[in-house]
Parts: C-alpha cells; sequence; structure tokens
C-alpha cells in the first residue's frame, strides 16, 4: 500500500508540473481552408445593451451560416478575469474571447495562448486595420489579438442635474473644483471617482500629472515614468477633488454604495452625482439608467493655458482565438464577421465602441449610426494630443497599489507624501520582477 | 465463478469485490481531493505565473509571507473574525435551538423560518438585501433615526464592516442550530423529571444536565465553525470586497487575489498551505485543550 501511494505522489509531481505548462505541448491545430459543421464558444463582457446587440448578430450569423453554431457566453466586468484565465489555464477557454488589453502580458506573455492570426487571413480579412492599431495585439511577432475598437476614457454628466444647480460643463480642471461649491449647496456632487476594479480616481490623476509634467505614467515597455514626486501631486490633486467637495470621499462612497456599481447606485440614478469618468466604449450601462439623452459628454479638461495633452487612449476591447481551438477556419470566419461585416455592424453599433474596422467604421458613417455618447467621445478625444494606455498601467496588482494608496490618504491614515513613497516602491519593485 | 464461502466470508465474494465497490469515492477521492492537494504543495515551492513555466524556488514564497504586510494583515483580520464569529454565532444557534425545543404551537415553521438563512449563503439576494440594510440610507439607520440614534457608517467605518459581514454569518445559524437541535432530542426526559423530583430550576437543570449532555456537540459544532471561519472568502468578497481598508479582507481573499488577479499561482499556493496548516494546528489545539472535558461526558 504504502509503495502505491508513493507511486502515486511522484506521479502526481510529474503530472503537476507537466500541466502547468500544458498550455505549450498543446498541438494547435492548423487551418484547412474549410468550413465544417461544429459548435463555437465565444465570450464577452460587458452591460446590457452589448449583451442584446451581440445576441442579436449571434442571430444574423445563425442565418447566414446554419452549419456552424455559436454557444454565447457573457456577462458583467466584475470577476471575468479570473473566469477566462481560469479556462485558459484549463485548456477549457472558448475560442472566440473578447479580451484586455492587459490579459496579453498576463495571460500570453510568451504570445502561446491566443492563436497566432497571421495563419488566418485567408479567413480573417485584417485589411481594413492600420498597423498600428494591429500592433497593440502583436505578443513576440504573434498576431494575438485584433484590437476591436479604440477608445478613452471622457467625462459624461447629467444634463439635469447640472441644470438644476444651474452649473455649466467644466473645460478647466479649476472649473472642476470650483464646481463643488456649486453643488455643495445642493447635497451633491459634480463627479465620482472610484477605487473599485475601475480605478478610476487614479486615472484622472494620471491624467492631471501627465498634463502638467509631459512624462507617461508607465510607458509601453513597461518602465515607470513619474518620478515619486509627480505620485505625490497626483495623489494631492485627488485629495483636492475630495476636500473642494468636487466628488465623494471613499467613506462616503463605501457607506453610501457598499460594494455596488456607480450605475446601480441610487446616488447616480437620482442625480445626486451628476458625473462619470467612463471608457466610452462601456458609457452605455450608465446612459441606460437615465431618461433618454440626459447623459450628456463633457469637454476634456485642460489647464488654464488649453493645454489639453494628457488623457489616454487604448484598444478598448480586442478580439482572440484559443490556441486550442479545434476549428482555426471557422473562428476566423466568424471573427471576421463580428468585425467586418457590414450588416454585423449595423446591428452592434457602437457597443463595443467607434469600430476599429475600416470596413465597419464606413459603413457606420454612410448609414448615419455613428452617433451617441461614444461616438461624441472619439471625436473629441481625436482632436487631443492623447496617449497610448501602457498595457502595464492596468494589471490588477498596480491598481490594487493605487486603489490602496488613495484610500490611505482619503481615510487619512496616511500622508500623500508616505503614500507617494510606498507605492513609488511598489511600483517600481513590480514592475522591475514582471519584465525580469 | 467459483463461490468462497467461509465462515468469515458467508456471502462468498471476492476479495476484491469490497476493493471494486468503493472504487468511484477512491477515483473521485485521487483526482479531485488528493491530486490537487498534491499539486498544490509542489506549486507552492514554484514561481508558477500561469504562463510560463514553473522553476523550483524551495521556500521562498514561505519566506515572503513572513514579510508580507497584506498577508500578516489579511491574517489579523481572519483571526478576529472567528474570535468573534464562532462563540457568536454557537450561543445563538444554541439558545434558538433550547427555544425550538419546546413544545410549542407553529415551532415546526420557525425551525424552517430558523433555516432557511443558512442554505442561502451570501449570494446575490443576500447581497442587495444587507445593501438595503446596511448602507447609509438603508433600514437599519432609518429605524435607529427613529429611535433617536444618529446613523451609522456601517460600510465605510473598518470595525462595523467586519461587524456586518459577522453578523450575516450569524443570520445563517441554521445548520449549528439543527445539530444542537437534534442533540437536545436526544437527552433522555427522565433526567429533567429526576432534577424536578429534586428541586432543581431550570437555569439549574441547563448547566447540570443539557450542557453536559451537548459537550461532544458543542465540541463539533466549535470545529466546523472554527474551520469554515478561517476559509471565509464568500461573504467579505460579496458584500465589502475588502474595504474599507482592508479591514475585512481575509486569507481566503488574498488566495483568491493573488491566484487570479495578480497570477502568482505559486505565492497563492503556499498562503493555501500555511492556512491548512494553521487550520490543522488550530483544530489539534481544540482536540487538546477539550479532551479531558469531552472524556468526563
Amino acid at each position: 500500500m504504502k509503495k502505491l501511494l508513493s507511486i502515486f505522489l511522484a506521479c502526481s509531481c510529474l503530472i503537476s508540473l507537466s500541466a502547468c505548462n500544458n498550455k505549450k505541448s498543446d498541438s494547435v491545430t492548423l487551418p484547412d481552408g474549410k468550413l465544417d459543421k461544429c459548435t463555437l464558444r465565444f465570450s464577452w463582457w460587458g452591460g446590457d445593451d452589448r449583451h442584446e446587440a451581440t445576441l442579436e448578430a449571434i442571430e444574423l450569423w445563425n442565418t447566414l451560416h446554419p452549419e456552424i453554431t455559436i454557444e454565447p457566453e457573457y456577462g458583467g466586468w466584475d470577476g471575468w478575469t479570473e473566469k477566462i484565465n481560469t479556462q485558459i489555464n484549463g485548456s477549457s477557454a472558448p475560442d472566440l474571447m473578447q479580451i484586455n488589453y492587459d490579459w496579453l502580458i498576463n495571460l500570453s506573455s510568451d504570445g502561446l495562448a491566443f492563436y497566432d492570426l497571421n495563419l488566418l487571413t485567408d479567413s480573417l480579412d485584417l485589411s481594413g486595420f492600420d498597423e498600428e492599431t494591429l500592433s497593440f495585439g502583436k505578443v513576440n511577432d504573434s498576431l494575438n489579438a485584433v484590437t476591436v475598437s479604440m477608445s478613452g476614457r471622457g467625462l459624461f454628466y447629467n444634463s439635469q442635474a447640472f441644470d438644476s444647480v444651474g452649473a455649466e460643463y467644466p473645460r478647466t480642471w479649476n472649473e472642476l473644483i470650483a464646481l463643488g461649491d456649486t453643488f455643495k449647496d445642493e447635497n451633491s456632487y459634480p463627479l465620482d471617482l472610484d477605487i473599485q476594479s475601475g480605478s478610476t480616481a487614479w486615472y484622472l490623476a494620471v491624467v492631471y500629472v501627465q498634463q502638467n509634467t509631459g512624462r507617461e505614467f508607465i510607458t509601453m515597455d513597461g518602465k515607470l515614468g513619474f518620478t515619486c514626486e509627480d505620485i505625490k501631486s497626483a495623489l494631492d490633486f485627488y485629495k483636492s477633488l475630495e476636500d473642494n467637495n468636487v466628488i465623494r470621499t471613499v467613506k462616503e462612497r463605501i457607506e453610501s454604495d457598499g460594494n455596488s456599481a456607480l450605475y446601480q447606485s441610487s446616488e447616480f440614478i437620482g442625480g445626486n452625482i451628476a458625473g462619470v469618468l467612463e471608457w466610452g466604449s462601456a458609457v452605455g450601462k450608465y446612459e441606460s439608467v437615465l431618461d433618454d439623452g440626459v447623459l450628456e459628454s463633457g469637454p476634456f479638461l485642460t489647464d488654464d493655458n488649453e493645454n489639453n495633452t494628457g488623457w489616454m487612449i487604448k484598444p478598448s476591447l480586442l478580439y482572440a482565438i484559443s490556441s486550442n481551438t479545434k476549428y482555426p477556419d471557422e473562428v476566423a470566419t466568424f471573427m471576421d464577421f463580428l468585425l467586418n461585416n457590414q450588416q454585423c455592424a449595423e446591428i452592434l453599433g457602437t457597443s463595443r465602441g467607434i469600430p476599429a474596422s475600416e470596413y465597419a467604421f464606413e459603413h457606420l458613417e454612410q448609414t448615419g449610426m455613428l452617433n451617441g455618447l461614444a461616438h461624441e467621445n472619439a471625436v473629441m478625444l481625436n482632436e487631443l494630443d492623447t496617449v497610448t494606455i501602457s498595457p502595464y498601467m492596468e494589471l490588477a496588482q498596480l491598481k490594487e497599489y493605487y486603489n490602496s494608496a488613495i484610500e490611505k490618504v482619503s481615510y487619512g491614515i496616511c500622508s500623500t507624501d508616505d503614500a507617494s513613497k510606498e507605492m513609488y516602491d511598489l511600483i517600481e519593485n513590480y514592475l522591475e520582477k514582471i519584465n525580469r | 465463478m467459483k463461490r468462497l464461502k467461509s465462515y468469515n466470508n458467508p456471502v462468498g465474494v471476492s476479495k476484491y469485490t469490497g476493493l471494486w465497490l468503493i472504487m468511484p469515492f477512491i477515483v473521485g477521492f485521487s483526482l479531485f481531493t488528493l491530486y490537487p492537494f498534491v499539486s498544490s504543495f509542489i506549486l507552492g515551492l514554484t514561481d508558477y505565473n500561469m504562463s510560463s513555466a514553473p522553476e523550483f524556488i524551495g521556500l521562498d514564497n514561505y519566506v515572503s509571507l513572513l514579510t508580507d504586510k497584506k498577508f500578516l494583515k489579511a491574517s489579523v483580520v481572519t483571526l478576529k473574525y472567528t474570535a468573534i464569529l464562532v462563540p457568536v454565532k454557537l450561543i445563538v444557534s444554541l439558545l434558538v435551538a433550547l427555544l425550538l425545543n419546546l413544545e410549542l404551537k407553529g415551532v415546526g415553521f420557525f425551525r424552517t423560518a430558523f433555516y432557511i438563512p443558512s442554505i442561502l449563503g451570501a449570494n446575490l439576494s443576500v447581497i442587495i438585501m444587507w445593501q438595503f440594510l446596511f448602507t447609509s440610507d438603508g433600514l437599519v439607520n432609518q429605524l435607529l433615526a427613529l429611535a433617536g440614534v444618529s446613523p451609522v457608517s456601517w460600510y465605510g467605518n473598518p470595525s462595523s464592516a467586519l461587524a456586518i459581514i459577522i453578523l450575516l454569518r450569524v443570520w445563517e445559524f441554521g445548520s449549528t442550530m439543527i445539530i444542537f437541535l437534534t442533540a437536545l432530542r436526544d437527552i433522555p426526559k427522565e433526567y429533567y423529571d429526576a432534577s424536578k423530583v429534586d428541586g432543581c430550576g431550570n437555569v439549574r437543570a441547563f448547566f447540570s444536565i443539557t450542557l453536559p449532555q451537548l459537550k461532544n456537540v458543542i465540541f463539533i459544532n466549535l470545529v466546523l465553525q472554527t474551520i469554515s471561519a478561517l476559509q471565509e472568502f464568500n461573504a467579505p468578497y460579496m458584500i465589502t470586497d475588502g474595504m474599507p481598508l482592508h479591514s475585512t479582507y481575509t486569507v481566503g481573499m488574498l488566495i483568491y487575489d493573488e491566484m487570479f488577479s495578480y497570477f502568482n499561482a505559486g505565492y497563492a499556493n503556499a498562503v493555501s498551505w500555511v492556512l491548512f496548516m494553521f487550520i490543522t494546528l488550530v483544530i489539534a489545539l481544540l482536540y487538546a485543550v477539550t479532551r479531558k472535558a469531552r472524556r468526563d461526558s
């Protein structure tokens, strides 16, 4: 019995270690140029507007390709990364996945977790994408993903709430801070920033410092661009927003909303919170909880000299194919349909932001479908001298450092000086570790 | 097949029949318990990050734990949570079980009603209910206002945030209560009758008859609840997400974050093993400390 147990344990050790690296040992199914009858899994996250549009697009696909069935897997953002991570590591990832920009670093640092789309160009037309847009999905010369849309965070305001206090949308940082007093009389706030998965509090502070200094927070190759003083300035800026009633303190936010997202909060739906910083591609969920036309795009804030730099853009979403898929031709054809098909583009509209594909974009433009907040946001961003966000900036561990520092500063248990030093060291060490 | 009837084997089954009969369990246990258990220990000795091949780093992960402020804070939170939750839950369960053991009208309804929360767990509807109760303009603060008491920042204060999670778990006392109730039913009524004849009151009967008779069941509930509290993940994850200031951030949440959010699989497995060893130690201590009292009963 003891001997049997020892053999079992030894086998477990071997299997465990080999299973850790199963992504590399699995053979990749090469394309054969045919479309076979099959069922494909397609996963995405988003709000209801995106879910409804995507399900409708899948219905259209079913009429065009009844032999290829699509099984949708969708949900909200919270917990989605963990779910996909588990699926990829368990070799049970969906055939086609909507992925986030930083997942390329986390999940496919060697470029092997996702299918090399360069092998699928017979089924997937990439001629509608420029080189720079395609470069966002490249890892070690392997085209791991294709950008669905470019997006940036913008400011969106509840027009009724602004009308009720007789305020105009702010154009400069100083005007934003001055708004705090106007809203204070109504017991409300002109803006909301979070320290949850969105980390919008740190994002806006980074924009402010980038605009002032011209330095990028984290460079594209994963180096910390801010100095310790820059981080302190960002934290000081955040604290000034709280102190001037521009946003709720972290404590006020938690005690009022619990763990809910802002768009589910009665404070936002009721108009007590009059503004939000959100991706143009995801603002639909805020729009849908207010009456039609109530939420409007606001100007991108500048300094008093109208310097509008520092605002950021990134590939808001990308599509990637699992390296374990048994049907590469079929998935690539479906991906091509989602990216380039004109009828599909009409259905999807701007539910994933303004399409990066030239074909989809032109069709939406010709049919007059490029409107709404996502489009306004994209147009305004085009007029700015934007910075492309480093994928490293969105790493969950770094978000934890930003959120933790802001929380400590907000609760007053740490000065901005101490918090910035601690945060600077943590970020430096982490970036060094993952780049090693 | 020739039957091998004998005094020790009157049915005449093969000596491997028993093994075959328990094979489904052995296979299930090996695949879903033993294999992950062994794998977890091995991964804890590596720097596995879930995207590249793991490298053996010996006890480095365990050494890092000693200086990891987040782990130390999570350990303190978990211990505090366990130390408060377990006794409170046991006392509440026992008191309700004593009430339900009385032959009252409609006791069946109350037994079911009290049990329901424990099967709900920390699911979405419970989370929404907790928010309805404890956010700044929630029901509890409205009731406090009616009583002239200032509102409490339930979610915003570190100590009250932990308290509302403890309250959720105490509210789910059903299964502990059912175990107590079953044990109470097993205490012979003659003991109480005899004590009444001797002039013993209800309080004296509780301490001299009920409690001694329940010693083993109290111990079982103590062990089960301690294990469950030290492994707590779901309630703080759903209700507060560890906030504010990591005051509700448990070791279970740390393991989850390290594994699935930060992709430090090696480190997450090392923390799991430390938690496992700590739980084993605590339970061994509980056994040792209560051995004499349990034997006496």
